[in-house]
């Protein structure tokens, strides 16, 4: 079960990072709420102490039932969310631990499901989302699957894309606390964008007022930014000066994008390369042998991954597996060579496993013909060898 | 499996609580809104422009306590929760392993020359397993350039296999038809048992479809010679015509089994005609991945406490054994006999995999060494071979292929 280990701490930890945001905001509610009944409950003890009529205080008293009524609703929801969270990474772990108990034929399912997983989410990263939705679709595991988290960020980019800082913005807001931890300078690059953006419409002087509102209490090195920014102030929007050319590049938007995508990922934890890729580039490695290179590509097995055309060039700069140790097949069956079917070599230096010619011979009036050179042998003549 | 169960416990642990303070809130609210409405009615029965008595004074002092009390503890009592949550995030940090992607030395898989290449083995799986449609979405949304021809051989094999699955043998007796030759060079038998399966299903409907049978065994022609035995099996199976056959030594027949088994053959024969892997490439590659992952890891892990980093920096071959196998014996990626594609020969005597230039070599007495081996072990022109005791001339050993 080492694989799971390895391989299926996104699987749980995303839905984890939800359930913890989901918790982060039910206290706010729950706190806010109760603030509210707590100044209810102050605006009563102030009646009491002017010595006023019953009508007062049950008119305070109004206000308090209804804001109790309030904070239950509020909770109610809020712990309601939390249970969905949780129970969704219940989902998660149960689906984790069905590999352990299956029977034979079912681990294969869950491995094509695993696939179908990781290719879910090497799609979403890579921003094919009609194909990542369909496929989970298709195979039944968008429960298993973080696409939700990533159709929020699909919105965000693409808004992005079309030059709009609104919804990055909020996103900035609504995870502020742990943004900041993370000292992203994601929030600080949007404002600088549109700074930029007031100056290539010609709003300088609202430009100069948005400086004024979001570019105070920096620290040092925003600083260097900022004025570099307002140095643009004093040239047109079609400089051709280098420093100032390269600020008002269209292109800063799609660093953006990047950006956002990468905070995204940080803070919930997801690595930076996909699990997909990182798995298929440790299966190539360990599948390449030499053999899947020759030039000649008369030793290519077609069930080779490595050997497959594209594969092929996918592995070319990966390394190869290492092998200290003899592993050897019979180049007709693929059958492993061993003390149940020995190595033999035919006079031409070819070397077979000893039941694929024992088959051949017996079809062929006990003569074999070697594949690879299509020499015709009697079988007699073929000679064991030892492989240590 | 430990893991899972580590932090299912710390789960189910969070659900339980969640559940609790859920039951909880509402009940203390409840309580509390109907204890203030009380009040609330107990005022209203009074004329609104009286004072508030002394009675009435106390009563309220006393709710605003109790309201007050209720509400923090409300709140706090979530906030308690918070330990339980965040254990649960360290549980899974600490029984899973968070970041991997520092196994494999950079490179660049991820850039624009190699992202065509990647998303083009992604939609042929597809197209393999026949999710057709969302072969198409990949290809409009990754702007893959896939020519018709290079789908159609896919797609016609899913076809073929569709209608195999519900009995229909026409689409691939059409298919085995049109590739007989090669077929015919591959040694495959895959049409005389497609159509040994006809045969059967007629022979199976029983006394009124005799002449169609008689009429369809025509097609057994080709196979005469290639096939006697069985021809003959078949035919015998007329004698059983009237007795239904599963009342007949033959009943073997009837088995469905042999339904799986001619898709089966059909997917292998049919892929190797077209020069395609039996399974999906990205399928196994990716299970390789998956076996090959753990182990590195684990390497990683030690390497990082023995502070030998310097290792990983060698690109040219993934250390899975060479320098690692001094450090942790235990370590050896098998990927399992499913995933080996080629011979490898390792030289028992230097412990390096063979190559072109030091191809192995098999002495006289049968032994294989490697060449640069042979070389050093030679004495002159004579060589005792490391592993029995007999002497010969290195001229005698010959190179070999696996």
């Amino acid at each position: 079960m080492a694989d799971l280990k390895a391989l299926e701490h996104p699987t749980l930890k995303v839905p984890y990072e939800l359930l913890n945001k989901k918790f982060r905001a039910a206290q706010k509610n729950v706190d806010r709420e109760a603030a509210h009944v707590h100044t209810s409950v102050s605006e009563l003890e102030k009646c009491l102490k002017q010595s006023s009529t019953v009508g007062d205080v049950t008119k305070v008293l109004d206000g308090m039932v209804e804001k109790l009524t309030l904070l239950k609703r509020k909770a109610e929801e809020s712990i309601n969310d939390e249970q969905e969270a949780a129970k969704a990474c219940k989902r998660r772990i149960e689906h984790l631990k069905e590999y352990e108990n299956l029977p034979p034929g079912g681990v294969n399912q869950w491995k094509k499901k695993r696939l179908d997983r990781m290719l879910v989410e090497y799609c979403l990263r890579a921003g094919y989302y009609n194909t990542a939705v369909q496929l989970a679709r298709h195979s039944g595991i968008e429960n298993l699957t973080n696409i939700e988290l990533f159709l929020v960020s699909k919105e965000v980019e693409e808004s992005l894309g079309r030059g709009e800082t609104m919804k990055c913005l909020n996103w900035c807001h609504d995870n502020k606390s742990r943004l900041r931890r993370m000292k992203s300078t994601l929030e600080f690059n949007l404002r600088q964008q549109e700074f930029i953006e007031y100056i290539r419409n010609n709003k300088r002087l609202e430009a100069v007022k948005h400086a004024r509102k979001y570019f105070s209490n920096l620290d040092d090195a925003q600083m260097n930014d900022v004025q570099k920014v307002m140095g643009l102030l004093a040239y047109p929007p079609d400089t051709e000066l280098a420093p100032y050319k390269i600020l008002l590049d269209p292109d800063r938007w799609q660093a953006l994008v990047s950006q956002f995508r990468q905070e995204n990922f940080k803070l919930y934890q997801l690595s930076h390369h996909s699990v997909f890729s990182i798995t298929l580039q440790a299966g190539l490695s360990a599948l390449k042998t030499l053999q899947c290179y020759k030039e000649d590509g008369t030793s290519r097995n077609p069930n080779c991954p490595t050997c497959n055309k594209h594969m092929n060039q996918l592995a070319k700069d990966l390394p190869y597996a290492h092998c200290a140790q003899s592993r050897l097949i019979c180049a007709i069956s693929g059958q492993p060579l061993n003390e149940n079917n020995p190595p033999m070599m035919l006079p031409n230096g070819h070397v077979y496993g000893q039941n694929s010619l024992v088959m051949m011979a017996a079809e062929n009036d006990s003569r074999v013909v070697c594949p690879q050179t299509k020499e015709i042998f009697k079988f007699e003549e073929a000679e064991k060898v030892f492989v240590m | 499996m430990d893991a899972c169960l580590a932090v299912e416990r710390d789960i189910d642990k969070v659900i339980s609580k969640f559940d609790e303070i859920s039951t909880q809130t509402s009940n203390q609210l409840d309580d509390l809104l109907v204890y203030v409405n009380n009040i609330k009615k107990e005022l209203e029965e009074q004329n609104c422009n009286d004072e508030v008595s002394a009675a009435q004074y106390l009563l309220l002092t006393e709710g605003i306590k109790k309201i007050k009390r209720t509400i923090s503890q409300l709140s706090s009592d979530h906030k308690d929760l918070h330990g339980s949550v965040s254990k649960v995030g360290k549980s899974i940090d600490r029984h899973f392993i968070s970041d991997f992607s520092s196994v494999l030395t950079d490179n660049d898989f991820h850039g624009p020359e190699k992202k065509p290449l990647i998303n083009y083995v992604i939609c042929e799986h597809f197209l393999r397993q026949g999710m057709l449609d969302i072969a198409e979405h990949l290809i409009k949304e990754s702007n893959l350039q896939i020519e018709y021809e290079q789908k159609e051989p896919f797609l016609e094999l899913h076809r073929i296999l569709e209608a195999l699955k519900v009995k229909d043998l026409q689409p691939a007796l059409r298919w085995t038809h049109a590739n007989r030759e090669k077929l015919a060079q591959q040694n495959s038998s895959l049409e005389f048992k497609l159509h040994r399966l006809q045969f059967i299903e007629l022979v199976r409907q029983g006394p009124n479809q005799q002449l169609t049978v008689l009429l369809y065994a025509r097609n057994f022609e080709p196979f005469a010679n290639s096939h006697a035995k069985e021809l003959q099996v078949l035919m015998g199976t007329l004698l059983y015509l009237h007795q239904g056959l599963e009342n007949s030594p033959y009943s073997y027949l009837l088995d469905p089994i042999h339904w799986l088994d001619i898709c089966e053959l059909f997917t292998r024969d049919a892929c190797t005609l077209l020069g395609l892997s039996v399974e999906s490439p990205l399928s196994v590659a990716i299970r390789a991945g998956c076996t090959a992952l753990p182990p590195l890891l684990t390497i990683k892990q030690v390497m990082q406490q023995r502070q030998c980093t310097g290792v990983w920096n060698s690109k040219d071959e993934l250390p899975i054994q060479s320098d690692l196998l001094k450090l942790i014996p235990q370590v050896e990626i098998d990927l399992g006999e499913e995933c080996r594609f080629h011979s490898i020969f390792a030289c028992p005597i230097l412990r390096q995999q063979s190559n072109e230039n030091n191809p192995p070599v098999r002495l006289v007495c049968g032994h294989v060494i490697s060449k640069d081996a042979l070389n050093k072990l030679a004495n002159g022109n004579k060589v005792k071979c490391p592993y029995c005791p007999m002497e010969q001339s290195p001229a005698e050993a010959r190179q070999i292929h696996f």
